[in-house]
C-alpha cells in the first residue's frame, strides 16, 4: 500500500525543507574552517595566474589559512595596466596587492591605493631580512620607488636602457660589439653600416629600432643628451631607509624621499637634439617607422636577422632565448655616451592596497616575494631570466649563463658603475603624460611636425596638464 | 486582522481578474505572458544600459577621481570639451572613419550579397556565406592585433607582396592621412559579414511578382538592380546603415590597439579620447561628459537617417 502511496505536495514541501535543513547544517563546519581563511587578491600581469605561483605555494606552506587568489590584468604598457587597476577599484573590486612598474609607483602613491611601508619595515622584529635586502638591493632602486618620503614597494625587478646588439648583423658588416666607453658618433656608424637596402631604396635591415612608450623609446637619447621630460628634484626625508639600512653605502649618499617631477622642460635645446637625432635616423631609412609597442613588438624581427640594435633591459635575454636566438647570437652594452652617458631605468615591485582586507597576510606575501626564497622560486628569474632581479646576488653572470648575453655585468653595472643613472620620469599624472609624450613623439617621427614644433607643443600641454594635477601631488 | 483580510481579498481579485474565463481575461493572461517574457530584457536594459547612462548624465556634472569625493562643477567639463584640441580631432577622426567604414561595409557588403545570391550551386552559396561572416566571430582585439602586423610597413606580408609587384611600401599605419582609410578597410573587413547576410535575407525574400513585373516591363540589369531591387531592400538598407553608424561611431578597438590613437592624433577617435580621460586619466565627470556628446551624436545621426529615409523605405 505505501509503495503506491503517491506523494502530496505537502510531502514534497516538507521533504524540500528537511534536505535544505540538512545541507545548511552540513555546511556549517565548512563555513566555520571558511572563516578562519583568509584570502587575499593579487594582481598579477602579462603572464597570467600562475607567474607567482611559487610565492603563493610558499606563503600558503607557512600559513595554510591564507588563499591567494589572482587578479589578472594584461596591458600593452605599464599605463596600461595601471589604468585597468584604477577601472577596477572604480568598479567596486578591491586587491590586496598590486603591482606597478616606476611609471604607476607614484600614480597609485599619490593617489592614497597604495599604502607607505615605512612602519611596517621598520617595526618588522626580523629586521636582518631587511639589512640583508637593502643590502643587495642598489638604493636608486628603492629611491625610485619612494614618494614624498616614503617607500611604497620593495623593488622586485627592475631594466635599465641598455644598447642590444645583432652580433651576426654586426659581424656580417664587419662590426665588433664595441667597448664601454662607445660614444653616439660610434653608433650612428654602426647604426648606418649595418643598414642594408634594396635596389629600390627600401630598408631589408634596419641599423636601429625603437618603439613608442615611455621607457626605452628616445627616452635614454634624452637623458645623454642633457635633458629630461621634467626637472629633477628630490623629496625631503627617506633617512629612515639611508640611515638605517644603507649606512656606509656611497651610492646611497644625497638620495631623498623620492624624486619629484614639477616642471616640465620638454622643449630645452638637449630634448631637441635627441629628437632631432632620431628622426634623422628615421628619414635616412635607418630606423622603420616608429609603432606604439613594447620591447615584445621588436622581438620577433630581431630574432630573424631583420635589426641589429635596438634598447632594451635584462628582460630580453630570457625572451630572446625563447625566440630561437642562441647564446652569443645578441650581445649588450651600456647606452653610447653623447654630453654624458646617464642611464634610464624603470623599476617594478607590489604595492600594498590602503583597502586591504587582510594587510597582514598580504604584507607577507610581499616580503616572501622579495625573500631569496622568493627570488629563487619566481619563474620571472628561473629558469631564465625575464625581467632583471632587483638584488644584484640574482643578477651576476652566472643567471644569465645559458642565455647570454656575454655582456651581462652591464645590467647591474648601469647602477654600480653609473652613479647618474635615473628613474624615467614618471609624476603621479604619468597616465596623461605618458600620452602627451607618445602623441607628440609621433607627430614628429611621421613627419606631420618637426622636432622644434613638437616639442613646443609638448611642453604647452605639459605645463597645462602640470598647472592642473602637479599641486595636488607634490607638498611645497 | 481587518488588513490581512483586506489584503487577501484584493490579492483574490486580481487573480479573478486574470483568470476570468472571458476573453478579456485571456487577453489580460496573454499580455502578463508577455510582459513576463519581457521582464528579464527589460530589467537588463534598465540594470546594464538605461541605469549607467542616466549615472553619466549626473557624474557629467561632477569632477570625480573616484578616491575623493566628487565636487558638483556644473557644465564647467562641457565648457572644457568645446576647447580640448584633442576632443575635436577625435570627433573629426570619428566622423572621417564613419563615413568611411559604413559606405564601405553597405556597398561592398550588397555587391557580394547580390552576387552570391546568383551562385546556384547551393554548397557554394552556403561556403561564400560562412567565409564572409566568420571575421565577424572575431574579437576586435584580436583582429587588430594581427592586422596590426599584416599592414606593418616594413615587415609586413602586405607590403612584402606590393613591392614584389614593384609597387612602393605604403605606410599604412604610420601615415597621418592614410591611417584612418587602413583602419576603416580593416573594420569594413570585420563587419562586412554582418550587412551581407542582412542583404542576402533581403534578397531571398523579394517578391518574385514584382520581379516577374519588371522582367515583362523589360527592365534588366542595372535598370532592374537601380529600380526595383535596391528599392525592395531599403529597409534592410536603412537598417544596416543606422546599425552601422551607431557601430562606427563608437569605434575604439582597432585603432587603439593598432596605433594608440597615432601618428600624433591621427586616429585617435572620440571614445578612445573619453576612455583615456575616464580610465588613464582617472577624471570621470569629464569622461562621462564626453560619453554625453557621443550618445548625443549616435541619438542625432539615427533620428536624422530614419528622417531622410522616411519617404525611400518601402515595406512590403
Amino acid at each position: 500500500m505505501s509503495a503506491e502511496k503517491k506523494m502530496s505536495r505537502r510531502d514534497l514541501l516538507k521533504m524540500a525543507a528537511a534536505g535544505g535543513t540538512g545541507l545548511v547544517m552540513s555546511g556549517l563546519p565548512v563555513r566555520v574552517i571558511a572563516q578562519d581563511m583568509v584570502t587575499i587578491k593579487v594582481q598579477t600581469a602579462g603572464l597570467g595566474d600562475n607567474s607567482l605561483q611559487p610565492v603563493a605555494d610558499i606563503q600558503m606552506a607557512r600559513n595554510p589559512n591564507v588563499n591567494v587568489e589572482w587578479v589578472v590584468l594584461t596591458g600593452i604598457d605599464h599605463e596600461e595596466v595601471a589604468a585597468k587597476i584604477l577601472a577596477l577599484v572604480a568598479a567596486g573590486e578591491s586587491i590586496d596587492v598590486g603591482y606597478a612598474a616606476t611609471e604607476a609607483c607614484q600614480l597609485f602613491a599619490g593617489q592614497g591605493l597604495a599604502a607607505p611601508l615605512d612602519d611596517r619595515i621598520t617595526s618588522d622584529p626580523d629586521q636582518d631580512f631587511w639589512t640583508d635586502f637593502f643590502s643587495d638591493v642598489h638604493p636608486s632602486l628603492t629611491e625610485a620607488m619612494m614618494y614624498e618620503g616614503s617607500l611604497y614597494e620593495p623593488p622586485r625587478d627592475f631594466n635599465a636602457a641598455n644598447m642590444y646588439f645583432n652580433t651576426n648583423v654586426l659581424a656580417e658588416n664587419g662590426f665588433e660589439v664595441p667597448g664601454e666607453e662607445w660614444t653616439k658618433d660610434d653608433f650612428l656608424e654602426i647604426a648606418r653600416g649595418t643598414t642594408k637596402k634594396d635596389d629600390s631604396g627600401n630598408t631589408e635591415v634596419f641599423g636601429y629600432a625603437w618603439t613608442n612608450r615611455l621607457w626605452g623609446s628616445w627616452m635614454p637619447w634624452i637623458f645623454v643628451a642633457g635633458g629630461n621630460l621634467y626637472t629633477e628634484e628630490r623629496a625631503p626625508g627617506g633617512e629612515w631607509v639611508w640611515d638605517g639600512y644603507y649606512e656606509g653605502d656611497m651610492a646611497a649618499d644625497g638620495r631623498g624621499g623620492g624624486f619629484r617631477w614639477r616642471e616640465p622642460v620638454a622643449n630645452s635645446s638637449e630634448v631637441v637634439e635627441a629628437l632631432q637625432l632620431v628622426v634623422d635616423l628615421w628619414q635616412e631609412g635607418v630606423t622603420p617607422d616608429i609603432a606604439m609597442g613594447t620591447g615584445q613588438t621588436l622581438t620577433g624581427f630581431y630574432s630573424t636577422g631583420l635589426l641589429c640594435m635596438t634598447p632594451a633591459g635584462g628582460f630580453w635575454a630570457g625572451r630572446l632565448g625563447n625566440e630561437g636566438m642562441a647564446k652569443g647570437d645578441f650581445d649588450v652594452q651600456y647606452w653610447p655616451n653623447w654630453r654624458n652617458q646617464k642611464h634610464q631605468f624603470g623599476t617594478g615591485g607590489h604595492w600594498l592596497s590602503t583597502t586591504s582586507t587582510a594587510p597582514d597576510e598580504a604584507w607577507d606575501f610581499m616580503k616572501i616575494e622579495v625573500s631569496h626564497d622568493g627570488f629563487q622560486s619566481s619563474i620571472f628569474f628561473n629558469p631564465v631570466i625575464i625581467t632583471t632581479p632587483s638584488r644584484r646576488s640574482y643578477s651576476q653572470a652566472n643567471a644569465f649563463e645559458t642565455t647570454g648575453p656575454a655582456n651581462s655585468d652591464v645590467f647591474y653595472g648601469t647602477l654600480d658603475d653609473h652613479p647618474s643613472t635615473s628613474p624615467i620620469p614618471a609624476p603621479p599624472w604619468s597616465n596623461p603624460m605618458t600620452t602627451i609624450f607618445t602623441t607628440y613623439t609621433g607627430f614628429a617621427m611621421s613627419g606631420e611636425m618637426g622636432p622644434q614644433q613638437a616639442l613646443d607643443e609638448m611642453q604647452a600641454e605639459l605645463e597645462s596638464l602640470t598647472n592642473r594635477e602637479g599641486r595636488k601631488y607634490y607638498q611645497e | 486582522m481587518t488588513s490581512r483580510k483586506s489584503t487577501a481579498v484584493a490579492g483574490g481579485g486580481i487573480f479573478h481578474w486574470l483568470m476570468q474565463d472571458t476573453m478579456d481575461g485571456l487577453r489580460r493572461r496573454r499580455a502578463v505572458l508577455g510582459y513576463l517574457f519581457l521582464l528579464p530584457t527589460l530589467l537588463g536594459i534598465f540594470i546594464f544600459t538605461a541605469g549607467p547612462v542616466f549615472v553619466s548624465f549626473g557624474l557629467s556634472m561632477f569632477q570625480w577621481n573616484i578616491f575623493k569625493p566628487p565636487d558638483f562643477v556644473g557644465l564647467e567639463n562641457f565648457e572644457r570639451l568645446l576647447e580640448d584640441r584633442r576632443v575635436i580631432i577625435g570627433l573629426g577622426n570619428t566622423v572621417k572613419f564613419t563615413i568611411l567604414a559604413v559606405c564601405s561595409q553597405v556597398s561592398i557588403g550588397l555587391i557580394l550579397a547580390l552576387a552570391v545570391h546568383r551562385i546556384s550551386r547551393v554548397w557554394l552559396r552556403y561556403y561564400f556565406r560562412t567565409a564572409f561572416f566568420l571575421p565577424l566571430l572575431m574579437s576586435g582585439a584580436s583582429v587588430a592585433v594581427f592586422m596590426g602586423y599584416i599592414f606593418h610597413k616594413e615587415f609586413g606580408p602586405l607590403n612584402y607582396y606590393l613591392t614584389l609587384l614593384g609597387l612602393p611600401q605604403i605606410p599604412w599605419l604610420t601615415n597621418s592621412d592614410l591611417v584612418m582609410i587602413s583602419i576603416a578597410i580593416i573594420s569594413a573587413w570585420r563587419n562586412l559579414g554582418f550587412t551581407f547576410l542582412i542583404f542576402l535575407g533581403g534578397l531571398s525574400n523579394l517578391s518574385q511578382e514584382v520581379l516577374d513585373a519588371a522582367d515583362v516591363d523589360g527592365a534588366q540589369g542595372l535598370r532592374r538592380l537601380w529600380s526595383v531591387v535596391i528599392p525592395l531592400l531599403s529597409p534592410q538598407i536603412l537598417f544596416a546603415t543606422v546599425t552601422g553608424v551607431i557601430g562606427a561611431l563608437q569605434v575604439f578597438d582597432e585603432p587603439y590597439i593598432m596605433t594608440r590613437g597615432g601618428p600624433g592624433n591621427a586616429s585617435r577617435t572620440l571614445v578612445m579620447v573619453m576612455y583615456e580621460h575616464a580610465f588613464k586619466d582617472i577624471e570621470f565627470g569629464y569622461g562621462s561628459a564626453i560619453a554625453i556628446v557621443v550618445f548625443l551624436m549616435i541619438l542625432v545621426m539615427s533620428i536624422v537617417q530614419m528622417w531622410l529615409w522616411r519617404n525611400r523605405v518601402f515595406y512590403q
